[in-house]
């Protein structure tokens, strides 16, 4: 696999494009039950999305001779959903990291020594994608309120609470 | 499979998955204010995690990632592996700043902040003296000192008795989420299908508080959380340690309404025996049902159940005998399924 | 045969019927029960009853139905034209079960092989008739597996019917050969209009016979496997000849109940992970992560 990615926070900073949380496009997710070992374009379109169906117990289709049952899950409320890339190293040019016809006051900051954009130092992600539900498939059963991953979702206003500030005595 | 791989694949670059909070969206419009991902100090482990940072306003966030066996997403038109999520989540940089200053204690004088904050293996950790409010946020864990006579500068001194204070306000307001929450603090249970719809009812004061000092836990050193907990006052932990959770725990966090109240006659019993961290043998017998047979009643589809063969069921009566005193009957319903091994009947 | 309805859907299972002629709710009926499509690797699985009343079994014999098998497509095709001008004395209905079905039942957590797959499709044909008001006398079945377990099985089901399980029975019961013939034209049907659910390029719909062993289908296969999805929901995952294609020429996809190397040698994994816990578990994250599958991100 991308061995590369995994070290890349060990040895760069990598930065998160501002500007693509704000331009990505809505993607559509689904959250599989199984492991297909391979990161790659697959005509998502034309094999599975018609074959889903909407039954009496949320929704069906099924993958590879198997049946899966799923539901939408929302996103929490106040977090968005994106897909983000790592940029090839060669990829990065001055010219796309910044918004075009960017304000006077940015043109300024930018006159600033560049202390976060040491170019051998640094990589480069973008969101290529946003979402604010994705599909999440069990095998042969709905997920329901059990599955981890729905649970995992509750993360976020458990962790505000751990994380606010303390009262002042 | 053979002869294809995706190495060599050019459209093959790996996609993450994560949740943002909302607001990053419109926080930051500059790249030079941007946000950026970094390496800096897990504070319960002292490795390395991962954290992401905002430029402008300063603001440190912790990265959880969900990761279980067997997933994959389909992203739009391409498949990725891994079935990984990321959720990225504010975090207190107080538990940070405080891993290093307790570190620096040993040396036991007052110090200023750029000589505490110091680490050869996460540089980056000096973006926290950049944040807001750092003196504001250092109060509650140090005693401080000004020299005027050469600098304003502020010196610092870890201080044990501020600190435990801080962290009993930080597991108060957790214990106050858990409850909101309707996180089952409880002890651990054995099998959803049969200790579920009492469970949410039965958590006491003592679990609440037991589990907001295990959270807290997981973002200070071991010997700051044992000394949270003396300072709690928390019962001593037993000696064994808590099992793996088993596969298939209760997570709901709304509460449960039982289906069918087959409960009512041994409520009292199943909660002391929750407290028994070994499962008696009618537990892992009812524990082998459930993992072999209690889902597939569910697996056929409605249709198929049209013709399916008048369904198969065994009523299991577990004996008296195998069950804590007093618990009254068991009643398994298998559907289409065989009779699972292990199991007596009677 | 209006099959329209399973042409709008054909992930799951449809039935169809003829009116049922009023004299079969009045007299003592024969009845016949036969299959098509069990064997191929592509298409639906039609099963189908036919019946009239003992004392028309005659007139049946008399439009010379004979085992389907020995047909040609044009001679099923007329027959069963026949038998619906005679729809004042012979009733039928089928059961498709589609090729996506049986995958996912026979591909299951809990598999439902073929034969349970037959045996309670053709009892619930023989019960559907029954709620029908068809006075069921003799119920006459070509074998699917063992004809006496079978014949054990209806006979249980149906205790105040004379239930015949045997080989053959479609050559041999003129019931049994009006049902094949029902069989097998809704089968040659359905795959001749099959509705593909995917949107395929370049389809070509040359698949031969459907039976594995045609070297015709095997190329079809070959050429429509796709890496990430295997094939369309046309073809049965489960036959064995989906599988070794799949094997070789698409992704390995790997469920929570795919059996595991250390599912063959025992419970290793189990014992070696307690011994490792006593010497080197590092601390773990609180069980609310656990439970959760959450742990702190190290890497991107």
């Amino acid at each position: 696999m991308e061995s590369s990615d995994e070290e890349d926070v060990v040895k760069y900073r990598v930065h998160l494009r501002p500007i693509t949380l704000r331009n990505a496009a809505p993607a559509t997710l689904h959250f599989l039950p199984c492991e297909i070992p391979v990161n790659r374009p697959a005509p998502v379109e034309r094999f599975f999305t018609p074959a889903i169906r909407q039954g009496p117990r949320g929704l069906e289709v099924s993958f590879r001779g198997r049946s899966l049952r799923g539901e939408e899950v929302e996103v929490p409320p106040s977090l968005v959903g994106y897909v983000m890339r790592m940029e090839e190293k060669g990829e990065v040019s001055g010219k796309q990291d910044f918004p075009e016809g960017s304000e006077d006051e940015e043109e300024q900051e930018l006159l600033e020594p560049p202390e976060a954009l040491e170019r051998d130092f640094d990589r480069f992600m973008g969101a290529s994608a946003s979402f604010s539900r994705f599909t999440v498939w069990g095998l042969e059963t709905i997920p329901g309120p059990d599955a981890k991953v729905r649970a995992a979702l509750t993360w976020p206003s458990l962790a505000a609470a751990i994380h606010a500030p303390v009262q002042e005595d | 499979m053979a002869g294809r791989g995706d190495c060599g694949d050019g459209a093959g670059a790996r996609q993450h998955v994560f949740l943002l909070p909302e607001y990053l969206k419109d926080a930051s419009k500059k790249m030079k204010s941007g946000l950026m991902f970094v390496k800096l100090v897990n504070p319960c482990l002292g490795e390395g995690a991962l954290y992401l940072f905002n430029m402008c306003p300063q603001q440190l966030f912790e990265i959880k990632v969900f990761k279980e066996k067997h997933h994959s997403w389909f992203i739009n038109q391409s498949v990725q592996s891994g079935g990984l999520l990321h959720l990225a989540t504010p975090m207190d940089p107080l538990f940070l700043l405080l891993y290093y200053l307790q570190k620096a204690d040993k040396e036991g004088k007052f110090q200023p902040l750029d000589q505490v904050v110091v680490d050869d293996v996460f540089p980056d950790c000096i973006l926290l003296l950049k944040l807001p409010e750092l003196e504001k946020l250092l109060q509650h864990v140090t005693e401080e000192k000004v020299n005027p006579e050469i600098d304003k500068k502020k010196y610092y001194k870890y201080s044990k008795e501020k600190t435990l204070k801080w962290l009993e306000k930080k597991v108060n307001q957790t214990m106050a989420a858990l409850k909101t929450n309707h996180i089952n603090v409880g002890a651990r249970v054995q099998s959803s299908a049969f200790f579920s719809s009492h469970q949410v009812s039965s958590d006491k004061e003592e679990d609440y508080i037991c589990y907001a000092h295990g959270l807290i836990s997981d973002y200070i050193p071991k010997e700051l959380s044992d000394d949270l907990a003396k300072h709690l006052k928390l019962p001593e932990p037993s000696a064994s340690m808590p099992n793996p959770p088993t596969k298939k725990v209760k997570l709901s966090d709304e509460p449960v309404e039982a289906k069918e109240d087959y409960t009512k006659f041994n409520t009292k019993d199943l909660k002391t025996e929750k407290k028994n961290s070994k499962m008696t043998a009618a537990q892992k017998a009812l524990a082998k049902v459930d993992k072999s047979g209690m889902k597939s009643g569910s697996t056929k589809t409605e249709k198929e159940q049209v013709t399916a063969d008048p369904h198969k069921a065994w009523l299991l009566l577990m004996s008296l005998k195998t069950l804590p005193e007093g618990s009254g009957f068991f009643f398994c319903v298998l559907e289409n399924h065989q009779m699972p091994k292990d199991v007596h009947i009677c | 045969m209006d099959l329209s309805e399973l042409e709008r859907d054909n992930t799951g299972r449809c039935r169809l019927n003829s009116p049922v002629p009023a004299v079969c709710r009045k007299a003592p009926c024969a009845l016949g029960v036969d299959e098509a499509g069990r064997g191929p690797v592509l298409g639906p699985m039609v099963y189908a009853i036919c019946y009239c009343p003992l004392s028309r079994l005659t007139d049946l014999e008399a439009l010379k139905v004979a085992d389907s098998k020995t047909l040609s497509e044009s001679e099923r095709d007329r027959l069963f034209a026949k038998m619906e001008e005679d729809g004042d004395f012979v009733g039928w209905a089928l059961d498709v079960l589609s090729p996506n079905l049986i995958s996912t039942s026979m591909l299951g957590r809990v598999k439902y092989n073929l034969n349970s797959m037959s045996h309670d499709t053709a009892a619930g044909l023989v019960q559907y008739a029954l709620d029908q008001g068809v006075k069921v006398a003799q119920v006459f079945v070509d074998t699917v597996g063992l004809p006496e377990t079978y014949q054990k099985r209806l006979q249980q089901c149906f205790p105040d019917i004379e239930v015949t399980v045997t080989a053959k029975a479609d050559a041999l019961y003129p019931v049994v050969s009006a049902a094949s013939i029902c069989a097998k034209v809704a089968r040659d049907q359905v795959v001749k209009n099959w509705q593909f659910v995917e949107k395929l390029q370049d389809l070509d719909i040359d698949y031969g016979s459907g039976y594995p062993n045609d070297p015709k289908t095997k190329a079809w296969l070959r050429k429509h496997v796709e890496p990430i999805f295997g094939f369309p929901q046309f073809v049965r995952f489960s036959w064995r000849t989906a599988q070794s294609i799949l094997e070789k020429e698409a992704e390995v996809v790997t469920w929570e109940d795919s059996p595991t190397e250390e599912d063959q040698v025992g419970h290793g994994k189990i014992t070696s992970y307690f011994n490792e816990g006593h010497r080197t578990r590092p601390r773990l994250p609180h069980r609310y992560f656990q439970e959760r599958s959450l742990e702190s991100a190290t890497t991107l």
